[in-house]
């Protein structure tokens, strides 16, 4: 049985929930984890040793954790961790350094584990086409997909070490710039929420915009929009003549499915529909229709991706 | 809409080299990304967008068989029919501009023209600066070149042109017409540039096919030209006919392109076309056409790719030719038919590509040679006699 | 300044082909290939480097001989050099061979800057990247969405908690790029036919053993089939649905 370490995610210097999945994945492999907690103070440590299923925590606390560089933070955090298997977040950030560690250590680097069964680990290829199954033959550095495992809970409390292990920053910040809010074109965008006659006049595709900003998603249109009104213009269109979009999540509203708009986005990996007409063929092709109004079930989806995701 | 892939049952592409298959992707991705999204709407608009002439120099396809020391690609005859199979796919018209910019404009200047001609017209030609057209149609004289009346007549360091050309791909926008007119009689090219005095080109409009493209008269109302102007290499119809030669052979690889269009579109509308509860594409009837329409693009690439190597080893001759020119656009027009009536009603909408393609064939079975002319022309070959005229 | 300039590029199944699992593996016999689409912009930052300060661009890949086409398509926008590693005895190299394998071609070719894709589409991993950069001791900056050259280094924007960073970086450095921040340049006939004629230069590297085993590869778990639900008080749960089984947003 390999010693495990988990790499605790952080946002902005504050724990990040989904340590708590690190943990448990860690558990999978049979071990109780020494958990790296990388920051600027040792402020964020308790909250890790209150999970079940740690071994110990090591706060690794240096100046260089204030912005994510890789070049440091692989340094330091390397010194602060033993050896083992690695498990890190799939994150931006938990990738990066979970290649930067590895090859620092001169040991592989097997992202986006989704399940662990056994010695098997289970990463999607492909774009999530195909599956890959692996078993590894020494120590690695993992990353570990956000939600595919059970956060821990509480548990009786874990000791807590502190290592003042700061290193050289490569990169420099010269300035925070708001993320732009540029709309995404529909050909570009892994997630597109479309609106269709139904919406009923143009003024509406704002509903679509909002929810569209908060998904980081590009807001599209089906042939019938376009055509019906000025105000939507031919680049938002998804369809025969318009662009064909092969995005990850596809939510069409008031759009009826008629075969032009289908041919264009029927590929995606998953088609959400919101129309009012429970006879609507789109509902035939979508994973998850939603027979409702447009003006009561976009204020709820709204809320709730407000929620989720912040 | 699945991604275009080409349709290729009997891998033409393990017999192309590896530069011709990079340049048909070339074309193939351009097509794809700035053409087929803004077509409909030029078609509508029955314009040509001059930036797409413009495209075409940069990515260096026109006029591309011709030597590199003007500019040119010196590529092979082959890659050229793959570049018009690509750009006809996406409209005839498009495909309609490079033809005349290489095959009838900068061709008989390179095959036809002095070395001081060729080393100021070609490069500017090849770059998509200065736009060609070829003046031979006249508008009582089509299939009948040789009783043409555009005459030139020599004044002192000039030649005066007069008459009128019609039917003229390009002429509105062209820089230069290579104009074929009878001097003491007989037919000589002449290099005519937009501003010479008594030259203009009006637009025709009113056109049900071909309408991305610019289609001219040329007029010639005492046009003069220095005498430096003049083809010297060439004599008779043998000048335009064999520059009619290289554009025919293109199209018989760009007709291809337009048949790939409209399958491509069949079959992605009638597997997603459901009717009595199953795709459309699952009913014999469907399926017997998408199956005869497959025979003829299989067929129709095998006689371009043979062709295509024939004539860039020299062996060819223009009956052969005519016989591709003529099969792949009859088949072509056919199968634009077909699709159209397996897209139903769907098929009458510019939302498809399918009655832009028939209707531009319509044209393209006229031009270049009519079909019938291509029958005579094959008949003559087998038979020894000519059936064009009564005078036998 | 005249840097010499590294991309490494990669050949991968186009990513609208179909994957078939025949048994306990891909098919790929019959996919259609293509650079890494990443790739494609990493490669128009380093020609765009170049364009700005002068300098070599070489085009790396780690591969078979039919890897020989993403250098060709490379060279026919314009990079200077094309580069294959590759041994016939390797196959199925795991992320820390493949990384000696790249890093050892960067240090024979003395670059000083390396720019790749901020993945590849038939891993997704991202780990080539920060992972050479590693080896090299250089400085990182990944999924860049601008770029501009400075005399003293590179100005990068990446993506970072609270909005985008605008970051120096002094040379030498690994840049991985998202798309968007350039538009990639596309080959002309002239590039063709350079690419045509160019030589693809074969190099070897020591790489260790692997540190993992492929067991197999399965399809992808069977998509439940749709719902439909009526009212939009069902709206939360389909939001917990993409969540927790679509795993979308």
């Amino acid at each position: 049985m390999s010693e495990t370490v988990v790499i605790a995610e952080t946002k902005q210097g504050m724990l990040h929930s989904v340590t708590a999945e690190l943990v448990s994945a860690a558990n999978a492999l049979g071990s109780a984890p020494t958990v790296i907690i990388p920051g600027t103070s040792d402020s964020a440590a308790a909250a890790v040793a209150e999970l079940a299923g740690v071994g110990r925590v090591i706060a690794c606390v240096g100046d260089c954790f204030s912005t994510y560089d890789a070049a440091s933070w692989a340094k330091a955090v390397d010194t602060c961790a033993p050896a083992g298997i690695v498990v890190c977040a799939a994150s931006q950030n938990g990738k990066d350094l979970a290649s930067r560690l590895a090859a620092r250590r001169s040991i592989s680097v097997v992202q986006d584990v989704v399940a662990i069964d056994g010695s098997t680990l289970t990463q999607p290829i492909f774009s999530g086409k195909a599956m890959q199954n692996i078993v590894l033959s020494g120590d690695a550095v993992i990353s570990i997909r956000a939600n595919t495992f059970a956060a821990v809970g509480e548990g009786d409390g874990a000791e807590v070490t502190v290592m003042n292990q700061s290193a050289d920053i490569a990169t420099a910040v010269r300035e925070m710039i708001a993320k732009a809010n540029e709309r995404l074109d529909v050909a570009e965008a892994d997630i597109i929420i479309s609106g269709g006659r139904g919406m009923q006049d143009p003024v509406n595709f704002v509903d679509l915009e909002r929810i569209a900003d908060a998904l980081g998603a590009a807001v599209g249109a089906s042939r019938a929009a376009v055509d019906t009104w000025e105000e939507i213009p031919h680049s938002m269109q998804v369809g025969q003549t318009g662009k064909t979009v092969n995005p990850s999540l596809y939510i069409a509203v008031g759009i009826s499915g008629a075969i032009q708009h289908l041919a264009g986005m029927r590929t995606s990996k998953y088609i959400v529909a919101i129309n009012k007409d429970a006879e609507a063929p789109i509902f035939k092709h979508a994973d998850y229709g939603i027979v409702s109004t447009w003006e009561e079930a976009l204020p709820i989806l709204e809320s709730e991706l407000k929620a989720l995701l912040g | 809409m699945l991604t275009y892939e080409g349709v290729d049952f009997y891998d033409i592409e393990s017999q192309l080299s590896e530069d011709e298959i990079m340049v048909r992707d070339m074309v193939r991705d351009w097509v794809d990304e700035e053409v087929i999204p803004n077509i409909e709407e030029a078609c509508r608009e029955g314009h040509f967008p001059e930036e797409w002439g413009q495209a075409l120099g940069e990515m260096g396809v026109l006029g591309m068989t011709i030597d590199e020391k003007y500019g040119c690609a010196g590529m092979s005859y082959v890659a050229y029919g793959l570049v018009c199979q690509e750009l006809e796919r996406g409209d005839s018209g498009l495909r309609s501009f490079a033809s005349v910019q290489g095959s009838l404009a900068m061709f008989p200047i390179s095959a036809f023209g002095s070395e001081e001609q060729k080393m100021h017209y070609l490069p500017k030609m090849a770059s998509g600066e200065w736009v060609g057209c070829f003046g031979l149609t006249e508008p009582d004289y089509g299939s009948n070149p040789g009783d043409m009346i555009t005459r030139a007549v020599e004044d002192g360091d000039d030649f005066v042109l007069n008459g009128a050309k019609m039917w003229i791909t390009n002429g509105t926008v062209a820089d230069v017409a290579i104009v074929w007119a009878k001097l003491d009689g007989v037919i000589r090219g002449f290099i005519v540039e937009k501003n010479d005095a008594g030259f203009s080109a009006p637009e025709m409009t009113g056109k049900h096919s071909l309408k991305a493209s610019v289609t001219s008269e040329l007029v010639f109302q005492d046009c003069r030209i220095p005498k430096n102007r003049i083809l010297p290499d060439v004599k008779g119809l043998k000048g335009p006919f064999s520059c009619l030669n290289n554009a025919r052979y293109g199209i018989s690889w760009g007709a291809i392109g337009s048949a790939q269009a409209c399958f491509h579109s069949a079959k992605e509308y009638t597997l997603s076309r459901i009717q009595f509860k199953h795709p459309i594409a699952s009913y014999q009837l469907v399926q017997n056409k998408l199956a005869w329409m497959l025979r003829e693009i299989t067929k129709g690439q095998l006689l371009a790719l043979h062709l295509g190597r024939k004539k860039d080893d020299g062996s060819w001759i223009p009956e052969q030719i005519s016989l591709a020119k003529m099969n792949n656009v009859d088949m072509a027009l056919e199968i634009a038919r077909m699709a159209r009536d397996m897209h139903g009603a769907n098929g009458i909408l510019d939302e498809y590509p399918i009655m832009r393609h028939m209707a531009n064939l319509e044209s393209v079975k006229t031009y270049e040679g009519t079909h019938d002319i291509h029958n005579l022309i094959l008949g003559r070959w087998i038979t020894g006699i000519q059936a064009f005229t009564r005078d036998l | 300044m005249m840097p010499n300039i590294a991309v490494l590029v990669k050949r991968v199944p186009d990513t609208n082909a179909q994957i078939l699992v025949s048994g306990d593996r891909v098919d790929l016999s019959n996919v259609k290939w293509v650079m890494s689409p990443y790739d494609e912009y990493a490669l128009e930052a380093a020609m765009m480097h170049k364009e700005a300060q002068g300098g070599v661009v070489t085009a790396i890949t780690l591969g078979a001989p039919e890897c020989d086409k993403v250098l060709k398509d490379a060279k026919a926008i314009g990079v200077d050099r094309i580069i294959r590693v590759w041994d016939d005895s390797w196959s199925e190299l795991d992320s820390n061979q493949t990384q000696m394998a790249l890093t050892s071609a960067v240090k024979e070719i003395s670059a000083e800057v390396v720019y790749c894709g901020k993945s590849a589409a038939d891993t997704g991993a991202g780990s080539t990247g920060p992972g050479v950069a590693e080896r090299l001791d250089w400085a990182s900056a990944s999924n860049i969405i601008g770029l501009e050259f400075e005399d003293s280094g590179i100005e990068v924007i990446v993506p970072a908690a609270s909005g985008n960073a605008r970051t120096g970086i002094s040379l030498p450095a690994v840049v991985s790029c998202d798309k968007g921040f350039c538009k990639p340049r596309k080959p002309n006939v002239k590039g063709i036919m350079m690419a045509k004629r160019a030589q693809v230069e074969v190099l070897a590297a020591e790489i260790p053993a692997s540190g993992i085993n492929i067991v197999s590869h399965t399809p992808p778990p069977q998509k439940a089939p749709g719902q439909t639900f009526d009212g939009a008080t069902n709206v939360p749960a389909v939001v917990a649905a993409l969540r927790n089984d679509a795993n979308v947003i």
